[in-house]
């Protein structure tokens, strides 16, 4: 016993250790010329792989067109972004450890979250919502009291509906496949999640048509990407790749790419919402 | 970039009785499992012995079909591939009433029987053969022998790789996480969900796994020196 305990501290010891020695996010990838981001396999369009097996999406293209550049710029040398695997479940431990150096996907940026890891600005803007099949007696929030819901582990909508709707039963399941196939075979009722991700699943389901998506928004979901918390420098870079995007149209044309009329998953810009991305852009 | 610990994480708000519920969730689960595992486990351990082929054949189909699958597509088997065989009323009274927790079950009971099977058969084959043929010199069947003299003394054997397995069933038990069951794996990914602070629920889950599994493995070592044969397997204790 005693050994252990010595050992446990020796752990402890070492992991408190390692930050004297850390640098900072654009040290690394000055160094690595390697930019590493977190990002989605199965969440069309921000992070998914497509029909030709390639990995892409809307957020890996804001990484790599908008905020790749400033970064390449800043250290005067060229680099090149590595994609790695993150979940609602991972990701924050991903950054944490320095596994990745900024996450890209669909993480909502919330207050409990900013404890942890640092925002940039908000690029999109959601709420969650419910996929049903066709015909389904639920039309939202007010009809899943005593209805069997699927969630994603680790995202917002849980939470909120645990606190809204105490009635129904919350199946959570830790990735989208999964749930959608409970939905599918009856497993449960509804499955809920940011309207643009049902939007997603829904474009890529076998029949889109058997399935709708119902309700208001019953959350608000800002995504922003995640860095390791303290390093304003990098964050700096991350949020002028962002605006410049913003500013210069490069996001409206990946917008219109991912979620226009002919992308991936349509899904118009409601001009609110694009009032809100412009505000976020500070003067040069 | 120093990654701030706040411990407080784990017992402010709800996180107490998150943790409590998921020890509870696994205990049950892997508790049942583990009755189910051990049944089958002896019952086709103790059929790979006896001397009648069909008999010997269909243990070791059940022992290769399900220890060669991985035990994650086990838990989809049981959860997705399952329910659809039953009619419509009877899936729908099972997924209100706790499916997945019963598809986990039997995804781990029966996974692990396959490898419990051949834990009790090697400690049958450590008997020697004389033993076999003396129960049956008195006069036992063979079903009496199994009963009466092979297996007691082939459970005693396996004590210690029986714990092995049932302590794998334990921590296996969190795979079930992925049909939704809400075990203790579970649980502290909630708590990170929370609270955005993995390291600390991690921490939580890994020490209630340490307690859990050194706790059990003290009562299986107080099985085996209970329930020695002294003179014929008691060596050292």
């Amino acid at each position: 016993m005693k050994r252990l305990l010595s050992m446990l501290v020796a752990v402890a010891l070492l992991a408190a250790a390692v930050p004297v020695f850390a640098e900072t996010t654009l040290e690394k990838i000055a160094r690595t010329g390697t930019l590493t981001i977190g990002t989605r396999r199965g969440s069309p369009p921000f992070g998914f792989v497509n029909k030709s097996n390639e990995w892409v999406g809307f957020s890996i293209d804001l990484v790599e067109q908008a905020i790749k550049p400033v970064i390449e710029k800043k250290l005067g040398k060229p680099i090149r972004v590595e994609k790695k695997e993150s979940t609602p479940a991972t990701r924050i431990p991903l950054l944490t450890s320095n596994a990745v150096d900024l996450v890209a996907e669909t993480t909502t940026d919330t207050r409990p979250r900013r404890e942890s890891v640092d925002f940039s600005l908000t690029f999109f803007v959601t709420g969650a919502q419910f996929l049903v099949k066709k015909g389904s007696p639920i039309h939202g929030i007010q009809n899943i009291a005593g209805k069997r819901i699927a969630t994603q582990q680790g995202s917002t909508n849980a939470r909120i509906l645990r606190e809204r709707v105490p009635g129904a039963q919350l199946r959570e399941f830790p990735d989208q496949p999964a749930a959608f196939q409970a939905l599918a075979q009856g497993q449960v009722d509804a499955y809920t999640n940011d309207g643009i991700q049902l939007a997603g699943l829904k474009a890529k389901a076998p029949n889109p048509a058997d399935w709708e998506i119902v309700g208001d928004f019953y959350s608000y979901e800002p995504y922003g990407m995640a860095m390791r918390k303290n390093d304003s420098d990098f964050r700096q870079v991350v949020n002028v790749g962002l605006m410049e995007a913003i500013e210069s149209g490069k996001y409206a044309e990946l917008y219109e790419k991912w979620f226009g009329a002919k992308g991936e998953v349509p899904y118009p810009l409601t001009p609110e919402n694009k009032r809100f991305l412009q505000m976020q852009v500070v003067p040069k | 970039m120093n990654y701030q610990f706040q411990w407080g994480v784990l017992w402010s708000g709800q996180s107490g009785s998150w943790l409590l519920q998921g020890v509870l969730t696994t205990l049950g689960i892997s508790a049942l499992a583990w009755i189910l595992a051990a049944a089958l486990g002896i019952l086709s351990g103790a059929l790979r012995t006896v001397p009648w082929r069909p008999l010997r054949a269909a243990a070791v189909f059940y022992v290769e079909f399900f220890r060669n699958v991985p035990l994650l597509v086990w838990m989809f088997f049981w959860y997705f591939g399952v329910p659809p065989l039953l009619p419509r009323p009877v899936q729908d009274w099972l997924f209100n009433h706790g499916a997945e927790f019963w598809a986990g079950m039997f995804a781990l009971g029966v996974y692990h029987g396959a490898r419990m099977s051949e834990v009790i058969r090697s400690g049958i084959q450590s008997i020697p053969r004389t033993q076999f043929e003396a129960s049956m010199a008195m006069g036992l069947t063979t079903f009496q022998a199994y009963r009466l003299v092979i297996v007691p003394i082939a459970l005693r054997l396996i004590v210690p790789p029986a714990t092995n397995e049932s302590l794998n069933l334990l921590k296996n038990s969190s795979v079930a996480l992925t049909i939704s069951v809400a075990e203790l794996t579970f649980q502290t990914r909630q708590i990170e969900t929370y609270t955005a602070k993995a390291i600390e629920a991690l921490t939580a889950g890994t020490l209630i796994y340490l307690v859990l599994c050194v706790s059990i493995a003290a009562v299986m070592a107080w099985v085996e020196r209970r329930f020695r044969i002294p003179g014929l397997i008691a060596r050292g204790g």
